[in-house]
């Protein structure tokens, strides 16, 4: 027992203790990018007061987070309120399915940051814009998934459902959607991280209380311990949002 | 009823009468009372965001009924797509942007209105230390270094129409140098124009302070010109709004007006306020940088970064008697003169026109007649620039034509 657990934390621990080295190395000369040392004492000072308010232009931490995570939320929330049904109907549907294919392929691959005037031109506000943008960059593998996951579902299932004359609702809540959860939910993995990804870009742009605003503004007095703290928080909350839907989707799935 | 009585009823309604008066009490029977009481005014993490930041953080405009909520925004374009659709009151904003937006020059076209100036001066040119290294380190000198090294020369401002833009471009045509063919201009933000240069990818840029005294302190660049040097008191950030906003709110404006200028005027009293006035913008709410990139520069006391240092008395300028904050004609007229010249918009505008609608003289005449500030008699004025050619406001066409050096 003692031996997995120590197998299971070893290896992670070594890889974060070889990059802790390479930094070191790498910044021993000195130079404009800061050292583990200065940026640990930074993080420090950073955390010691996390939700501290001086003002709408200078809050903690915390609150930067939070902030972000909140139109995370909404723009997420809304990408999974249409791309989810819209997934369904694309992979139950193949009408359907060519229809919005090649609209999909086309719009799949472009960046955030293009998307965001045509929102700030549309919604006249930063805030609708940014969450617009998220919305927009996420909905993409839910639905994508979501229909993939559709067209799997075993030919079998499909013709229980007929000989037991089974109605379309209960078509789709009985034997679709189960069969389909676990793709479901990598398709939501998937969206959360993109729309985590492009929060930060988009708050770059728009400015207010934000963990990207807060990035930009250390960018502009070149604060690289900041932006670095910034990265690794970043990283962390992603990092835990993936985990609490991997949680999710364990709980949901039916391998074990 | 009795003599004494009559004389004290008297005497009540006459001083009933007087605090009726403007003089008498701050709001003529409610007639100018602000209509809007917060007010979001937008800047930019600059040191001439000074007067706008002061005014709310010295309790200003509360005196004057007003809540001011100074809030920091991303980039020029941010402040300007926010101006345009009413997320922010007003802003700490380039001259020329408020009269690009206003002619709809590459953007969005509304209706604008420049309430008063907010500084003179206080911006520079920086060359890479490389291109000082190989000896250029004025106009003429880099003119010389670009033709006998032939390369794609970068540089950098921060809006198409904005102020820097035209210093940059003024200063490197008064060389020989046409700024839209002989080399690459770029937008990009302060923090990147350090950056770059840092690399080695730039070769000099024009912005406001903090950023000209910091590439000199990480000793990456040398102050090549102070804009002061170009056009002494030129005029640069400006309190810009939306016509409507004017129109909706006067008295709200005018109090807004009144706050920044009695700001304006204490930072230009005396050395210990430009002191107080350099740690309260350095703090993260505002600049965010540390005192002594600020401090130097506000006081006068200028380094090029090649060892020369001097005491510039056209330091960055608030107020200097309420010459600076008067809304001159000449000076909005100036940079369409420039906009001309370098082909951002295509026809002559009429160019006292649109200045009249765009700045408030009248109500900036209210304001500072409130306060006591002197007001020039005259809402054109002359200056010579660096290169000997007069802009006086007269016959803005003929100038903006004249120039040998254009797009």
């Amino acid at each position: 027992m003692r031996a997995s657990l120590w197998m299971r934390l070893l290896p992670p621990v070594l890889g974060l203790g070889l990059l802790w080295l390479v930094w070191f190395v790498a910044t021993l000369k000195g130079g404009p990018f800061p050292t583990p040392g200065q940026t640990w004492q930074a993080a420090v000072q950073l955390f010691s007061d996390p939700f501290y308010r001086n003002g709408p232009n200078d809050q903690g931490i915390g609150w930067n987070v939070l902030n972000s995570l909140q139109r995370v939320g909404l723009g997420f929330g809304l990408a999974a309120l249409v791309g989810i049904p819209l997934g369904f109907v694309i992979g139950r549907f193949e009408f359907a399915s060519r229809m919005l294919s090649p609209l999909i392929s086309l719009l799949k691959p472009v960046s955030p940051l293009a998307w965001l005037p045509i929102g700030l031109l549309v919604f006249k506000s930063a805030n609708p814009a940014a969450i617009w943008t998220i919305f927009i960059c996420s909905i993409w593998p839910m639905v994508v998934n979501t229909a993939v996951g559709v067209q799997r579902v075993p030919r079998d299932y499909l013709n229980v459902a007929r000989v037991l004359r089974l109605s379309e609702w209960k078509l789709v809540t009985r034997i679709l959607f189960p069969a389909v959860l676990p793709y479901l939910l990598t398709g939501v993995r998937l969206s959360v991280g993109t729309a985590w990804l492009v929060i930060v870009a988009a708050e770059m742009l728009t400015g207010g209380v934000g963990i990207g605003f807060w990035v930009w503004d250390e960018w502009n007095n070149l604060n690289v311990r900041h932006i670095l703290i910034a990265i690794f928080v970043i990283g962390l909350v992603g990092l835990l949002l993936e985990a609490a839907l991997m949680a999710l989707a364990r709980r949901f799935s039916f391998d074990d | 009823m009795s003599a004494e009585r009559r004389k004290l009823l008297a005497t009540g309604a006459a001083l009933g009468g007087l605090s009726a008066l403007p003089g008498g009490g701050a709001y003529a029977a409610g007639s100018d009372k602000p209509e809007k009481e917060e007010v979001r005014i937008g800047f930019i993490p600059l040191t001439d965001c000074a007067s706008v930041v002061m005014a709310a953080a010295l309790g200003f405009d509360r005196k004057h009924g007003i809540k001011i909520v100074p809030t920091k925004e991303a980039s020029w374009a941010g402040v300007r797509d926010k101006l345009v659709n009413g997320e922010l009151d007003l802003a700490h904003v380039l001259y020329g942007l408020v009269y690009g937006v206003h002619l709809g020059v590459a953007g969005p076209k509304k209706d604008m209105a420049v309430l008063m100036t907010l500084n003179n001066n206080g911006q520079a040119i920086t060359l890479s230390k490389k291109l000082a290294e190989a000896g250029a380190v004025d106009a003429a000198s880099l003119t010389r270094a670009m033709k006998k090294e032939q390369r794609d020369y970068t540089f950098a401002q921060t809006f198409p129409t904005g102020t820097h833009a035209m210093w940059l471009y003024y200063w490197l045509a008064a060389a020989g140098v046409n700024p839209m063919k002989d080399a690459k201009v770029i937008t990009v933000p302060p923090p990147q124009m350090v950056a770059n240069m840092r690399v080695g990818n730039m070769d000099g840029f024009c912005v406001g302070e903090p950023w000209n005294h910091r590439a000199i302190i990480d000793g990456i660049g040398i102050t090549a010109a102070t804009t002061q040097d170009i056009w002494k008191d030129h005029p640069e950030k400006v309190l810009g709004t939306t016509g409507d906003f004017v129109k909706k709110y006067p008295n709200t404006a005018r109090a807004v007006i009144m706050a920044v200028l009695e700001a304006g005027r204490w930072i230009d009293a005396s050395l210990s306020n430009k002191q107080k006035m350099a740690e309260t913008i350095a703090d993260k709410a505002y600049v965010n940088t540390s005192v002594d990139a600020i401090n130097q520069r506000i006081l006068g006391r200028y380094q090029n970064g090649l060892g020369r240092t001097w005491d510039d008395p056209n330091y960055m300028k608030f107020f200097n008697d309420g010459q600076v904050n008067f809304p001159w004609l000449s000076d909005g007229m100036w940079f369409l003169t420039q906009h001309k010249r370098w082909g951002l918009i295509k026809e002559h505008p009429d160019y006292l026109g649109v200045a009249r609608q765009v700045n408030q003289i009248e109500l900036y005449k209210q304001a500072a007649a409130a306060l006591g500030v002197s007001v020039p008699k005259e809402t054109m004025r002359s200056a010579k620039f660096f290169d000997g050619v007069v802009w006086d406001g007269k016959e803005p066409a003929k100038y903006a034509d004249a120039f040998k050096v254009r797009a």
